[in-house]
């Protein structure tokens, strides 16, 4: 038995090597093949030649890779190299999640992967002149997710300056998020760090690590080398020790001499850093010095990896579809205000937002994810809680140049005006309407603590209502993430709102509009039909008619019993 | 071994079979069978059962013995009194779980292939009926290649500028778009889709898009885009030679058939 | 047939329609380089060198110069008015920032080792705008702004840098590169207006015109040279350079005028 389960494992083990060889394989040789798959399945996006100028690519953005330039974003090798073929592969298997690359690993065979790994590497000859296989980032000396490592990586993230681009708490709201280029003068958002779903190269944590050590190149993202770090060459208690110093108001003539040579052994690491880099010649010692820095550098970047990665959900929220509706919760009193701590004991429907592209002009490359939202009722009236991101905030200073309409921040909340009766009546058409009306609230970042209330019967033909009901409405953008509150009546007067009704099944939609994306109009975000419930106060006839029936049967029971033994007594 | 009473074995009979159809079928062999029709097999055993024990008086003496010996015989006290402790409980668990659950939405349903008007229209211009109406680019299939091979281009052209956001780079209806609309994206690769319909059903669908569907299609829902505003006629009927020669897949036709 | 002529018609259009946009853009992605010598250049004593100098000008209405707007941190970045500075013009149309140097140059001085490269970031501004940057030397980049910069220089033929230089870190060298290159843009991505030019060059013979669009090579081997300018908005003479003869110990003057391209 134990020679079997000993077999068991080293067979085991076995197959483990073999796919750790697999999986550092080199591309074969370009080939016909590779060139006719490449011509099938990615020309239309990256082009016959590999510019990135596929017919598709006119209405992308991100933009198709350029291949000539030899600039690959995921990669697993330090800043400045060429990617591995693994890397290439990798990402032509598993897509690029957030953008318009798919994972091919069903649609193409693993062979023809290869083949065309082969083929886009014909595009950029420095592939071919360079000599050694380009340097990966080593991953020894991971460490693992823990609170204090987070709170580590929370001040590296500030102290190395991720908050310009990214934002105070991640969603990619920095000061600079609104003016970055990549390499081709295209504009590129910084990353939403919560939102672990839309990272190209993936969100393990040894993904963050890489994507930090070797930057993303063709992207404003750099490359955290050694030397951007604080005090690279000194140990952690040297660098503290250092910083101590330099906060004194007077150094002694020790201390100046002390500090002096601190700035000596660091200039001394970034000589070795940069000659090993120039490809020169260091010896041992300097190895050893070059290493014992880079261990100081390597640890602080896990931290920040694992603070990163403490900043998203651990998978996608699940959107709403289904039985897993939106289901509004009674309270007895009065509904809580928008920030109060009673929104948080529930978690929030997620509705994910697509690009408008239905009607002209159309929206093909979305900014905003998704909407999260919660709701309250009473027996008067009902509160909704909309959560969305939006890395800028836009209230309509500029004007977008075809329209001439101020571009600013806004969000729509759709229903029917009359619920559909049964699964077969037919709903109003989810754009805004048609042949059957819609009801909307529309709310603008320009007045935030006002919701208009809409008629529409097309995305082209919406009018405001005469009466405007009393909503109440409260909105708040802070981190590149807006919050809306709206409350208002079950039951109106206008004949031309939604009547609301605990237990009825109600068709909900959204629109939204993120300003800094040029959207406009129809040129938006929006859903399909989602559904929303106020959901029934459960019924007091469960306390009743259970008890009723059990009693009943146990009055049966003997009724049986009686019935029984009479029958038995008269047979006898 | 004591043989099993007639009552005995119908218990097992009806749990086994309940426990099969639930668990091995639907669990392990993995092909769940909705809750109805598990509910008409049992009513089916038990109509069976009911039938067996009523063929003899004989049987039916047995098979109702040792409910009437579990009724009043004093051997089966303890029998009868963790039974009539257990039945009102399972009534009440049971009337109560009804009662109390959360009601959920109703279903769509929705018809995937709703059957096309008689005419084919482009706009407003008519273009034939629905069943003779053929692509007018395909006979260069066979009368000229390189025209052929051109149209399928600006197919793919046209529809790597307009479609591959939500049916996809392969076609398979799972473009970055498509995980969150509802109805999905029709998926080209399958096989009953292209081989299913004749080109002027795909003209008809691409022309007319979600708004253009009969109420069984619930038009609302759809966010195939109108793409008769978009496209001309001849790019509809490129972008349709291109569906079926990227998947390898033929359209249906009649033509052949009159 | 109509249809199949208008079919075809349709993507022609279309392929113009792509292309124009895809053309447009490698259009204003194209920089216009430098020529550098084909032969590696060989470093030898220069005795009784001429002098090649002389000035840009600008010819042609100046454009009033753009102002950048500065879009965050600005108590540091926007203390003072800030102006593209694609093209300084100054008094007598004297042009700034034009690069001058010799094409076809096989051998001559060595490199000056003692002057210092570097590039300041001061008020969110690249000082100075262009710098021309020896092979195999470091390029020290300073950090006198109390803010976050990154350094991204967009390399083609070397390999690009992209490197985050935080507000703490007052002086960063960067690796010496070993392939001529350039003029290559350089970047800071957070602040998206900082802009500035660095040209990796393979021997001395290379000047940048000061305010007044003076440019000076000296200890130039006598001998006859051909004489190139490169300016961010001007363009190059790299179709049709300037002929220059240098007579030992001489001085030749050799002005550009210099229009929009």
């Amino acid at each position: 038995m134990r020679i079997r389960t000993t077999a068991l494992l080293l067979t085991f083990l076995g197959i483990l090597v073999v796919f750790n060889f697999a999986h550092t394989q080199n591309a074969p040789e370009a080939s016909e093949k590779g060139k006719e798959v490449y011509e099938d399945s990615c020309a239309h996006c990256h082009g016959v030649e590999g510019r990135g100028d596929g017919s598709a690519a006119e209405n992308l953005l991100p933009k198709p890779r350029d291949f000539t330039r030899g600039l690959y974003k995921i990669r697993s090798t330090e800043a400045g190299q060429l990617p591995t073929d693994q890397d290439l592969f990798d990402i032509i298997t598993d897509g690029m999640p957030g953008s318009s690359m798919p994972p091919w690993d069903t649609a193409l065979s693993a062979n023809d992967r290869w083949e065309v790994v082969a083929y886009i590497k014909t595009f950029y000859d420095g592939f071919k002149e360079s000599e050694n296989p380009p340097k990966q980032i080593t991953l020894a000396g991971k460490i693992p997710y823990a609170e204090q490592s987070v709170e580590t990586g929370k001040d590296l993230y500030v102290e190395l300056g991720c908050v310009e681009c990214h934002g105070n708490v991640g969603r990619g709201d920095g000061t600079s998020a609104p003016t970055l280029e990549d390499s081709w003068g295209f504009q590129t958002w910084p990353a939403n760090l919560t939102q672990g779903w839309n990272y190209r190269g993936g969100a393990d944590t040894e993904d963050i690590f890489k994507r930090f050590i070797g930057g993303i190149a063709g992207s404003p993202m750099p490359a955290f080398e050694g030397d951007s770090f604080l005090n690279f060459g000194l140990t952690t208690e040297e660098s503290k020790r250092l910083i101590e110093l330099e906060n004194k108001d007077e150094m002694t003539e020790a201390e100046e001499e002390e500090s002096g040579k601190f700035y000596e052994k660091m200039d001394a690491a970034v000589d070795i850093a940069l000659t090993i880099k120039e490809g020169g010649e260091v010896s041992a010692a300097d190895i050893q010095t070059y290493n014992d820095a880079m261990k100081v550098v390597y640890e602080k970047s896990w931290h920040l990896a694992n603070y990163v990665k403490s900043l998203m959900p651990a998978k996608r929220p699940e959107p709403a579809i289904g039985n897993n509706v939106l289901r509004s919760q009674y309270v007895q009193d009065a509904l809580p205000p928008i920030d109060d701590a009673a929104w948080e004991t529930f978690e929030a429907k997620y509705f994910p937002l697509v690009g408008q592209v239905v009607i002209e002009p159309r929206q093909f490359n979305p900014t905003i994810d998704g909407v999260h939202v919660r709701s309250f009722y009473n027996d008067t009236e009902v509160a909704f809680l909309f959560i969305w991101d939006d890395r800028t905030q836009t209230t309509g200073d500029e004007t977008d140049e075809t329209t001439g309409k101020p571009l600013e921040d806004a969000l729509a909340v759709q229903f029917p005006v009359k619920v559909p009766q049964g699964p077969t009546a037919p709903k109003p058409y989810f754009l805004w309407g048609g042949r059957l009306p819609v009801y909307l609230w529309h709310w603008k970042a320009s007045a935030p603590e006002q919701v208009t209330e809409f008629t529409a019967k097309g995305i082209n033909n919406a009018e405001v209502q005469e009466a405007q009901g009393e909503l109440k409405a409260q909105g708040i953008y802070t981190d590149g993430q807006y919050k809306l509150w709206v409350k208002r009546a079950l039951k109106t007067d206008d004949k031309k709102d939604l009547q609301l009704e605990p237990g009825v099944f109600v068709p909900i939609a959204f629109s939204a509009w993120d300003g800094a994306n040029g959207d406009v109009d129809t040129k938006r975000v929006i859903t399909s039909w989602y559904t929303f419930v106020l959901e029934p106060v459960p019924s007091s006839k469960r306390f009743i008619y259970p008890p009723l029936i059990a009693l009943l049967s146990v009055g049966f029971l003997f009724g049986l019993r009686a019935f029984v033994q009479r029958k038995n007594s008269e047979n006898a | 071994m004591k043989k099993l009473s007639l009552f005995t074995i119908c218990l097992i009979i009806l749990v086994g079979s309940w426990v099969f159809l639930r668990f091995v079928i639907g669990g392990i062999i993995s092909v769940p069978i909705p809750g109805s029709v598990i509910a008409m097999y049992m009513g089916l055993i038990v109509i069976a059962i009911l039938v067996h024990i009523s063929v003899e008086d004989s049987l039916f003496r047995e098979f109702r013995r040792p409910i009437l010996e579990t009724l009043v015989d004093d051997k089966r006290r303890l029998h009868r009194r963790v039974l009539v402790v257990l039945i009102p409980l399972l009534l009440l668990g049971y009337t109560y779980s009804i009662i109390a659950q959360r009601a959920n939405p109703p279903g769509s349903p929705r018809d995937a292939h709703p059957s096309p008007p008689l005419e084919l229209t482009y706009k407003d211009e008519v273009i034939g009926t629905m069943q003779d109406v053929v692509n007018p680019f395909r006979h260069y299939e066979k009368d000229d290649p390189e025209a052929f091979k051109a149209h399928v281009e600006n197919g793919r052209r046209v529809y790597h500028q307009n479609c591959f956001y939500c049916h996809g780079d392969h076609l398979d209806g799972q473009g970055h778009f498509a995980p969150y609309l509802q109805p999905l994206p029709a998926n080209f690769q399958d096989p009953g889709i292209i081989p299913n319909f004749q080109e002027s059903f795909f003209f008809w669908r691409i022309a007319k898009g979600g708004p253009g569907l009969p109420a069984a299609g619930t038009p609302w829902d759809s966010a195939m885009p109108i793409w008769e505003d978009h496209l001309t006629k001849d790019e509809i009927w490129d972008v349709i030679l291109f569906l079926s020669d990227y998947t390898g897949y033929q359209p249906r036709t009649f033509g052949e058939a009159h | 047939m109509k249809s199949y002529l208008l079919a075809s018609l349709t993507v022609l259009l279309a392929c113009c329609f792509v292309g124009s946009v895809f053309a447009a853009d490698s259009d204003a992605g194209e920089v216009e380089t430098l020529i550098f010598p084909e032969k590696k250049y060989k470093p030898m004593a220069v005795n009784n060198g001429g002098t090649i100098s002389g000035v840009v000008k600008f010819e042609g209405d100046v454009p009033e110069m753009k102002k950048l707007e500065i879009t965050k941190d600005q108590k540091v970045c926007g203390a003072e008015e800030k102006f593209d500075e694609s093209l300084v013009v100054g008094e007598g149309n004297a042009l700034k920032n034009t690069i001058v140097y010799l094409i076809d140059v096989s051998e001559g001085k060595d490199f000056d080792k003692k002057t210092k490269l570097e590039i300041d970031q001061k008020g969110c501004r690249f000082e100075p705008h262009v710098q021309i940057i020896p092979l195999d030397t470091r390029l020290t980049m300073l950090n006198s702004d109390r803010v976050n910069h990154n350094v991204h220089i967009f390399s083609v033929i070397n390999t690009p840098v992209n490197k985050q230089q935080t507000k703490n870190r007052k002086k960063m060298p960067l690796a010496a590169v070993k392939k001529a290159e350039g003029p290559v843009p350089m970047k800071c991505d957070i602040h998206g207006w900082m802009s500035a030019w660095v040209a990796y060059v393979p021997h001395p013979y290379f000047a940048v015109t000061n305010e007044k669009g003076e440019f000076t090579l000296e200890d130039v081997p006598a001998g006859e040279y051909k004489l190139g300018y490169w300016h961010e908005a001007c363009g190059t003479n790299n179709e049709a350079p300037a002929a220059v003869t240098v007579e030992a110990g001489g001085t030749v003057t050799q002005d550009f005028t210099l229009k929009l391209k």
